[in-house]
């Protein structure tokens, strides 16, 4: 039986689906501009998920490790590359994500002996202002799209849109109100997979009320509730460690790349411990 | 595809132009030759191997090191510039002072700036102090073919502060590359021959610059310098431009407040001229 038109739509389809399974219960990576630069904010637990890049260019992956680290040295090399043979102001974000990593990241895609990148990244880009800041999602099968403002990576496209929503109405202009609206945008793109998490059929479920006021966790079984706050505790209990790194407007070093310590995070996390 | 900044082949980065530099001739050839060409091995009369001209001074004091450098780029006997920099910053904690070519110099900092910036973002870790002496070594040797040719030496004066020592460090290299620390201060350029005695005597009259605050240190260094530039051509003077005086602590590189470097300026330099000979009676 010869390889057919179907077999090869079917081979496309569980690629794809392999690789969305793997990716559903990855923790959301969230961006979003404020004032005096860019904020990225994830919970992760032993591996670091955001990363410097160049002088004002941070990422921040989501999906296998190892696939993570390969997009993460070449984008640091060809951000190197490009500084120092060029120049420093001649790195921008669109050509490092456009031209050389979506290529190399799609012609992984098109191989059909191995699997494709198991990821989803979220490129940000500082300039001036909020208005001018750069961000890119960069898919697994090496579609981008470009954003402003904000962007997520997270488990499904439904909780990519819910996370996002919550950015877009919250319009923080603090770091304060970025990393708060950052963290809730966290919980609900955890929780909120599909239009349907949360009214569960099982019987765990059910025995869950989101209306009640006691909620614990833990000795109650395990929660399958869309409530942001709910997933943040849960990630934290879990030994979650929240990652924040900022590209900072105003910093006199030429590297505006700093990530954040625990104390600058006490306030914010304060809530939800 | 290797990325030639990880390989640390700065040869193969370089191409060998050097139109200005900080003095190959800037000073008169013992054979009174006037051609204002670029000579092969200048000397001042006192010294017998090649000079460079400049003066730059990195001495330690009690919360770091301070350097101080000259401001003049000259080609020949014309000054080309007199505002040039030439205490560099290469990351937060370490400055580079420089004296030779200084195109090729440029490039050298350029580089390195980029080989640690790449190198801490690629491994998650910055360079370790070692690592960083040494890649400034390999460059340096790196180089010795221009050298040699007579375009395109550069001889560095390296400033830090050891966040693990709590405590300055100085180091300087020959032409090969080899590195050595200092315990108190260091110096390089043409004028540096000049004032190298002065910096023992401070040290033994004034105690170490290192238990020195910092605007004494910064005194003392700029009295250096003015020496330095009374002694040397290729050195310029603190009157019209003020030196460049910078400070590595604890928190890293800052530039000395104008202010302080004009008011210690004023008083080093002075605004009388002196009148001498049969014009000043006897």
């Amino acid at each position: 039986m010869g390889y057919s038109l179907y077999d090869w739509n079917q081979a496309l389809q569980q690629r794809n689906e392999y690789v969305e399974d793997r990716l559903k219960d990855g923790s959301p990576i969230i961006a979003v501009s404020y004032e005096d630069g860019i904020l990225m904010l994830t919970i992760r637990g032993t591996q670091r998920k955001l990363f410097d890049v160049y002088d004002r260019l941070m990422m921040g992956a989501l999906g296998k490790q190892s696939d993570i680290e390969s997009l993460r040295l070449a984008a640091v090399d060809v951000a190197h590359k490009e500084g120092f043979e060029r120049s420093p102001d001649d790195v921008s974000i669109q050509r490092l994500v456009g031209f050389s990593l979506s290529p190399a990241v799609k012609r992984v895609y098109n191989d059909q002996q191995s699997i494709p990148l198991t990821f989803r990244a979220v490129f940000a880009e500082m300039s001036r202002s909020p208005e001018t800041d750069h961000f890119f999602i960069l898919g697994y099968e090496g579609e981008f799209r470009t954003q402003e403002r904000f962007a997520v990576a997270a488990g499904t496209p439904y909780a990519e849109e819910q996370a996002e929503d919550v950015l877009r109405e919250a319009a923080p202009a603090t770091l304060d109100e970025a990393l708060r609206a950052a963290l809730q945008a966290w919980g609900t793109g955890r929780s909120r997979l599909s239009p349907t998490s949360g009214n569960g059929d099982d019987e765990e479920a059910r025995e869950f009320d989101p209306l009640r006021d006691d909620r614990r966790g833990g000795d109650e079984g395990p929660t399958v509730s869309d409530d942001p706050a709910v997933a943040i505790r849960e990630a934290l209990k879990d030994k979650g460690v929240v990652e924040a790194a900022i590209l900072s407007r105003n910093s006199a070093r030429e590297s505006k790349f700093r990530l954040l310590k625990e104390r600058d995070l006490e306030a914010v996390l304060a809530d939800y411990r | 595809m290797l990325n030639p900044i990880a390989r640390g082949d700065f040869a193969a980065l370089l191409n060998a132009t050097s139109p200005a530099t900080l003095g190959a001739s800037a000073v008169p050839r013992r054979s009174a030759d006037l051609t204002s060409g670029t000579s092969a091995t200048p000397d001042n009369g006192l010294a017998s191997e090649p000079i460079h001209g400049t003066t730059v001074i990195a001495v330690k004091y009690k919360d770091g090191v301070i350097n101080v450098g000259d401001r003049r780029a000259t080609g020949g006997f014309a000054i080309m510039y007199d505002q040039a920099e030439k205490v560099l910053p290469l990351d937060d904690y370490t400055l580079i002072a420089i004296s030779g070519s200084f195109s090729r110099a440029m490039e050298i900092v350029r580089y390195l700036r980029h080989a640690f910036k790449f190198y801490e973002r690629s491994q998650l870790q910055p360079m370790s102090l070692d690592g960083k002496l040494s890649e400034l070594g390999r460059v340096i040797a790196g180089n010795v073919q221009a050298a040699m040719s007579g375009i395109g030496a550069v001889i560095p004066v390296l400033s830090t502060f050891d966040i693990d020592r709590d405590e300055g460090r100085i180091y300087f290299y020959d032409g090969g590359g080899a590195r050595f620390e200092t315990a108190d201060f260091g110096a390089a350029g043409s004028g540096s021959t000049q004032i190298r005695g002065a910096f023992e005597y401070i040290a033994k009259t004034k105690g170490p610059f290192r238990e020195m605050d910092r605007d004494t240190a910064l005194r003392e260094a700029l009295t250096l310098l003015e020496i330095a530039a009374d002694l040397d051509a290729a050195t310029g003077g603190a009157g019209k431009i003020l030196p460049l005086a910078k400070t590595i602590t604890a928190d890293g590189i800052e530039d000395v407040e104008p202010d302080a470097v004009r008011a210690i300026v004023r008083e080093i330099v002075g605004n009388e001229p002196l009148a001498v000979g049969a014009a000043a009676g006897r």
